[in-house]
């Protein structure tokens, strides 16, 4: 707060004053009043303006100054009416009363929408459970009636992937993070999502090799298996004609972390592309020119591993090879 | 005979779950009225339950608890509720496996032999005519001569062994090698097989393994 910005507010009572003080003098000098006698009324009428003045000024002044700093300080600015304190003045007072008012009513809204986005994903996950059943179902009849199984249950796979596609972006959007965090085998976990993915990979006769996996990391089992499934994907997606398909699975240990990478030899990503293939709806020359692309599988990743903590970085030489790494933290506070 | 026993509401997979597992050779049960489920199960004396979560009147996972107070029969979870979560809770109250539908029916079939086998309600071979299968050491010995198989082998072996004198597809094949964390190609399950093949005419058992065309192999 500005003293010369709060005086230029108070130029209209300032100018009534001063034009009401040479009215004032102008009655004095009418009724002979001594030179001497005008100067000392004048003085205390001015004196008693100036410190009506500087009072109000430095009344405001504490609490404004306090506000602006709190809400320059704080990084949810919306929490600003409970860390101010109530002002000792009537507008102050007035002002206050606002403040506190449409931050309720602003809390109640975010209240309702995420109240409406938890349910949203309620149904989602419900949603899921029950379109799991009948594609349950016909995998089964797939494998009871050998002829039409193949091409079928491959089919079926492409409708639980893109289901589970739903699932976990409606998880990782959400506020409500529902995993668990513990000891998970990145060995086994792999093993899992090669079994599901195994046809696929054997028909494109991708070589798959592994090294270093027999080690436990902390996560959420099942949010990893996602993760690593959409990453094997999307290597799937962008091979190179040009080599037999190859994914390098292993991880590197440090001291302050674990790092899973996950390698193939395809098309890789541009230079220019890089920087941005975790965010939404981004899909880069390959999303167009290759296999079609939402621009949603790398973003979802970032966010599930924004959630557990993880860090998700990619490397890449364009016509070479690309590389994604996730880092675990090995914090042993997070361990029982 | 093995029997399982399936516990779950959805008609189309019950149905569809004991065909699958009567053609692996199974015989199975399953329940329609879930109005008593934990004695209903006990009655049926199976020697496994598959038992889904998500069933009438109770929670699978109270139900499985209630169970295990008073037997130690294998259960397996089947679910579509992909949450760690459940996975744990499942395991704490003593759940022999957790699987989340919709399952690769192969491996599920795996996945019921290995719990057979590891609650000892399946015998595990440990011989093939006259040859001594070690399958601690991977190798086989008639007594005399000992030869050491592969990882590979091993497992493609015994799995023929197990299911002696039926065929075994290459697919399943594949599924258990996979499952072992042994990520080969066709080629190379080929190239298995025929060694297995020369290692055990060594021991002068030709043709041993048997291949069926367009179906798979079999060990006679």
């Amino acid at each position: 707060m500005k003293f010369s910005k709060f005086l230029a507010d108070k130029a209209v009572p300032i100018i009534i004053s001063t034009v009401a003080w040479l009215i004032i003098w102008d009655f004095l000098s009418a009724f002979h009043i001594k030179a001497g006698q005008i100067f000392i009324i004048g003085f205390v009428y001015f004196l008693s303006g100036t410190i009506n003045i500087l009072w109000e000024y430095f009344r405001r002044y504490r609490f404004y100054t306090d506000i602006t700093s709190d809400c320059d300080n704080l990084e949810k600015k919306y929490m600003l009416s409970s860390m101010v304190e109530v002002p000792d003045f009537y507008e102050g007072q007035i002002f206050f009363e606002i403040l506190c008012e449409t931050n309720k009513s602003m809390c109640d809204n975010v209240a309702e929408y995420r109240k409406s986005s938890e349910e949203f994903q309620e149904y989602i996950e419900l949603w899921v459970h029950e379109i799991k059943l009948p594609v349950a179902s016909l995998l089964l009849m797939c494998h009871n009636n050998p002829d039409t199984d193949g091409k079928y249950s491959e089919q079926l796979r492409r409708i639980d992937d893109c289901i589970e596609n739903v699932m976990y972006y409606a998880r990782s959007e959400n506020v409500k993070k529902d995993y668990l965090i513990k000891d998970v085998s990145i060995k086994r976990t792999f093993s899992k999502i090669a079994l599901k993915n195994r046809e696929e990979l054997q028909q494109r006769n991708v070589t798959i090799k592994t090294e270093n996996l027999d080690i436990f990391v902390m996560t959420d089992s099942k949010w990893l298996e996602y993760i690593i499934g959409q990453i094997i994907a999307n290597s799937m997606k962008y091979f190179s004609e040009e080599r037999t398909p190859e994914i390098s699975v292993y991880t590197t240990d440090s001291i302050e972390k674990t790092t899973l990478h996950i390698r193939d030899n395809g098309v890789g990503i541009s230079a220019s592309d890089l920087p941005y293939i975790f965010e939404k709806s981004y899909t880069g020359s390959n999303g167009r020119t290759h296999a079609k692309s939402t621009g949603m599988g790398l973003y979802i990743i970032k966010n599930l591993c924004d959630s557990l903590g993880h860090e998700v970085k990619a490397e890449s030489v364009q016509g070479e090879f690309t590389d994604i790494s996730i880092s675990f933290g090995k914090n042993n506070f997070v361990k029982f | 005979m093995h029997k399982i026993y399936i516990v779950e509401d959805d008609r189309s997979i019950r149905t569809e779950l004991a065909e699958l597992l009567n053609n692996a050779g199974y015989a199975t049960e399953y329940m329609t009225d879930f109005s008593d489920t934990e004695n209903t199960i006990i009655n049926a004396e199976p020697d496994l339950v598959l038992l889904d979560i998500n069933i009438p009147f109770v929670n699978g996972e109270m139900l499985l608890r209630n169970i295990r107070k008073k037997t130690d029969i294998p259960i397996i979870m089947v679910t579509s509720r992909t949450s760690e979560t459940d996975e744990v809770l499942s395991m704490s109250y003593g759940a022999d496996d957790y699987i989340t539908k919709p399952y690769n029916p192969t491996i599920l079939l795996l996945r019921i032999s290995a719990v057979l086998k590891r609650t000892h309600k399946d015998i595990i071979k440990t011989s093939y005519r006259n040859l001594q299968v070690n399958s601690a050491k991977g190798s086989l010995s008639d007594g005399v001569t000992e030869i050491v198989l592969t990882k590979n082998e091993m497992i493609i072996f015994q799995l023929l062994l197990d299911r002696q004198g039926q065929i075994v597809s290459r697919n399943d094949l594949m599924t258990t090698l996979w499952d072992n964390e042994e990520y080969i190609n066709d080629n190379a399950l080929t190239v298995n097989i025929s060694r297995l093949r020369t290692k055990l005419s060594d021991f002068g058992y030709e043709n041993a393994i048997e291949t069926r065309k367009k179906q798979g192999y079999i060990l006679t």
